[in-house]
């Protein structure tokens, strides 16, 4: 019965407790869209740093951490291959060697981490196949001899990439709802070869307005980017022997991560086509990278397993070697217990309110409860129950919104273009999926019970403190 | 069988520091069954000396026995279960819970005292029947007319099947017609449930009615009749 009364005495004043439930709600949606938010972009960070950048293990000579030599291969390779091979732990692993060069075209040259990669290996190990951007080639998928992957910011560097209005592109953009004498503008510039974005951009800017950028201008840029495929580019690097050396390659495809710092380091060659110039013997590789089965429980005893039997060698977890995402996974489910609990404490002062009130329009009849023989412990369970009733209503309507939500834009994703660049140079994704568990709304609904039950205190003090007479005589 | 037997009862009130005595050295016994009044003019005492009976308040002075129980011995917690179990309140203004129906009103108490459900449903529908309101058992508060809504606080009070019934100014909002009913409808359930009604009242209808009255002035009882029969 106590149940049903607290029940009914949350409608009592309905408008009252809607505007509270209100805000519960919206303030429930909005720490469980932000904590959705933040664990889409964890997950994509961290889903980018294993399967993208590091693995979840990677095996190297020592020396080569601190002195990126040549010649500091990984020490017994053919042992630790072996080991691998029959590691139920192991799902995949790859091998690469990987030598720092200077990348020469006629027009640009920039310095990078040339990795050596088997395609078919590399495919089980690294979804990188998946980030050749559109019109950019493929993953070591053509006739051409010598090829590279390069990644889009490499390909502006070496200036690979072109800007061009074509006449596809003066249709397109026309078919996108742009005016004639828009149109007629950038058709000035028609065929017009841009080497950079810049130099494009700031042609876009002289030719359109403000308001006409903002519009179309990402179209724009899109449709006039022209990636030079098959261009060749000259490597210089010191091999094994100490030598210089130098070994040209074709761009066979353009990928594009979410990480600028990966993007502008990182260029990957077939083995067999840099083993040759740079020397490397046929077990010489300088990382071994591999991906687990069931990473939560086998991580740690196959480093340690690592470790032991091949003491020689530094094996680290994508943990160590992608620290920002490493600390991320092991805080953030704090940091959404933080969010939610900073957002229920601002409300608990609205819910204190609301509940005093309650308590102060109810005085007679709550002298009336303790006259006919209710005890305080059943008065403050009574005005208890009600403060949970009107938190968790709020909570269950905001957490149910909030999935909604998070399941909408899961599916077609939050794009933060507009800060995209700055996402990116962090390595953080600026299309967002959000994303929340399940155990987080228990979570949630815990932690509106505590909230509730500590707010309940204020006005379940004041009820207690009521002398039953007094109460009765309140008109 | 005595009831209640008060005595030498005092209430000294310290209101800014003069010193009121509300109930002034009040010794008086209650027996199983009696229907009786407690009347005076306003400021009389009649109220305090049904609060301190009904343990709502604490005596400066003297005993309240109830089944050999000084109540005012009793803790404020001892005091709360104490009510629960032998005393039934009736409120000038009916004080029903205005999110419950009727039948849940009646039922509340008996759920405090942790009756089983069957036992208050039985007792609940009982009760509303023998105070006319079989047929509004779902209504709420808000739906009844001031008579029905303290018809219900009657079956209410009875519904813990205390010692005695406490009623302060019952009839006070009351019209005549409603007046006469519940009187009649109390009147048939002491006689039938055999439970001590005592009133504070102003009201002639309910002094007449009263088996006893007892006149109270500035704190003192300055008579007790007792009659056999309604007058």
């Amino acid at each position: 019965m106590i149940w049903r009364i607290s029940w009914k005495n949350v409608w009592r004043n309905k408008s009252r407790s809607l505007i509270v439930i209100c805000a519960v709600t919206l303030g429930t949606i909005s720490g469980v869209f932000v904590a959705g938010l933040m664990k889409g972009w964890v997950d994509q960070r961290i889903h980018a740093a294993i399967y993208t950048e590091v693995s979840h293990i990677k095996i190297q000579n020592p020396k080569y951490l601190n002195n990126e030599e040549l010649k500091y291969t990984v020490p017994n390779y053919t042992q630790i291959a072996h080991f691998l091979e029959n590691s139920e732990k192991v799902k995949a692993w790859t091998k690469h060697t990987k030598t720092v060069a200077m990348a020469s075209t006629s027009r640009g040259n920039t310095a990078l981490t040339l990795k050596g990669v088997i395609p078919e290996e590399e495919k089980k190990v690294s979804d990188l196949y998946t980030y050749i951007v559109k019109d950019g080639g493929n993953y070591f998928e053509s006739d051409i001899r010598n090829p590279i992957v390069i990644s889009e910011k490499t390909a502006d560097q070496l200036r690979l990439i072109n800007y061009i209005i074509s006449q596809e592109l003066l249709d397109s953009i026309s078919k996108l709802g742009a005016n004639p004498d828009l149109v007629d503008r950038l058709g000035q510039i028609k065929d017009e070869r841009f080497i950079t974005e810049k130099k494009f951009k700031a042609e876009l800017e002289s030719l359109l307005k403000q308001k006409e950028i903002k519009e179309f201008g990402a179209n724009t840029m899109r449709l006039a980017k022209n990636y030079k495929v098959r261009s060749k580019i000259v490597f210089t690097f010191s091999g094994m022997d100490g030598e210089m050396s130098y070994q040209s390659f074709r761009v066979c495809g353009i990928y594009k991560t979410s990480n600028t710092m990966f993007d502008q380091m990182n260029a990957f060659v077939l083995q067999e086509n840099i083993a040759s110039v740079a020397g490397f013997g046929p077990n010489d590789y300088h990382e071994v990278n591999i991906i687990l089965n069931n990473a939560g429980e086998n991580l740690q005893p196959l480093k340690n397993t690592l470790n032991s039997r091949f003491s020689e060698a530094s094996v680290m977890t994508w943990k160590e070697l992608a620290p920002d995402a490493g600390m991320m996974a092991d805080f953030m489910i704090l940091y959404y217990y933080m969010i939610m609990g900073v957002i229920f404490f601002a409300l608990a002062f609205g819910i204190i309110n609301t509940m005093l009130m309650s308590v102060l329009e109810r005085i007679k009849e709550l002298g009336m409860l303790m006259a006919v023989g209710m005890n305080k412990k059943r008065v403050f369970n009574m005005i208890m129950l009600e403060t949970i009733f009107l938190t968790l209503v709020g909570s269950v309507a905001g957490m149910i919104l909030g999935g909604a939500l998070i399941g909408i834009f899961g599916q077609v994703g939050l794009n933060f273009a507009s800060v995209q660049e700055g996402f990116e140079a962090f390595g953080w994704s600026a299309m967002v999926y959000p994303t929340i568990e399940l155990s987080f709304f228990f979570g949630v609904t815990l932690l509106v019970i505590v909230i509730a039950i500590l707010s309940s205190i204020i006005p379940a003090r004041k009820a207690l403190k009521l002398s039953p007479v007094e109460a009765l005589r309140t008109e | 069988m005595k009831v209640i037997d008060i005595s030498n009862l005092t209430k000294v009130y310290n209101e800014s520091e003069v010193k009121v005595k509300a109930v002034n050295n009040v010794s008086l016994s209650f027996e199983e069954g009696e229907f009786a009044a407690i009347v005076g003019p306003s400021g009389s005492g009649k109220t305090t000396l049904l609060n301190l009976i009904g343990g709502l308040d604490k005596a400066t002075e003297g005993k309240i026995i109830v089944d050999g129980t000084n109540i005012n011995d009793l803790k404020s917690s001892e005091l709360i279960d104490f009510r629960l179990k032998n005393i039934g309140f009736v409120f000038q203004s009916y004080n029903l819970i205005p999110v419950l129906t009727a039948k849940e009103n009646v039922e509340f108490i008996m759920e405090l005292q942790g009756r089983s459900s069957k036992e208050r449903d039985d007792r609940t529908t009982e009760l509303l029947s023998a105070v006319g309101l079989g047929e509004r058992v779902n209504a709420r508060p808000s739906k009844l007319s001031g008579g029905q809504q303290q018809r219900v606080a009657v079956a209410r009070a009875l519904a813990s099947k205390p010692k005695f019934v406490l009623a302060d100014e019952p009839t006070a909002n009351l019209d005549s017609k409603s007046t006469e009913t519940l009187l009649d409808i109390m009147e048939e359930l002491n006689k039938k449930e055999k439970i001590t009604f005592i009133f504070s009242t102003h009201d002639q209808r309910v002094v007449k009615k009263a088996r006893r009255v007892i006149t109270v002035e500035d704190g003192s009882v300055v008579s007790d009749e007792k009659r056999n029969s309604e007058n």
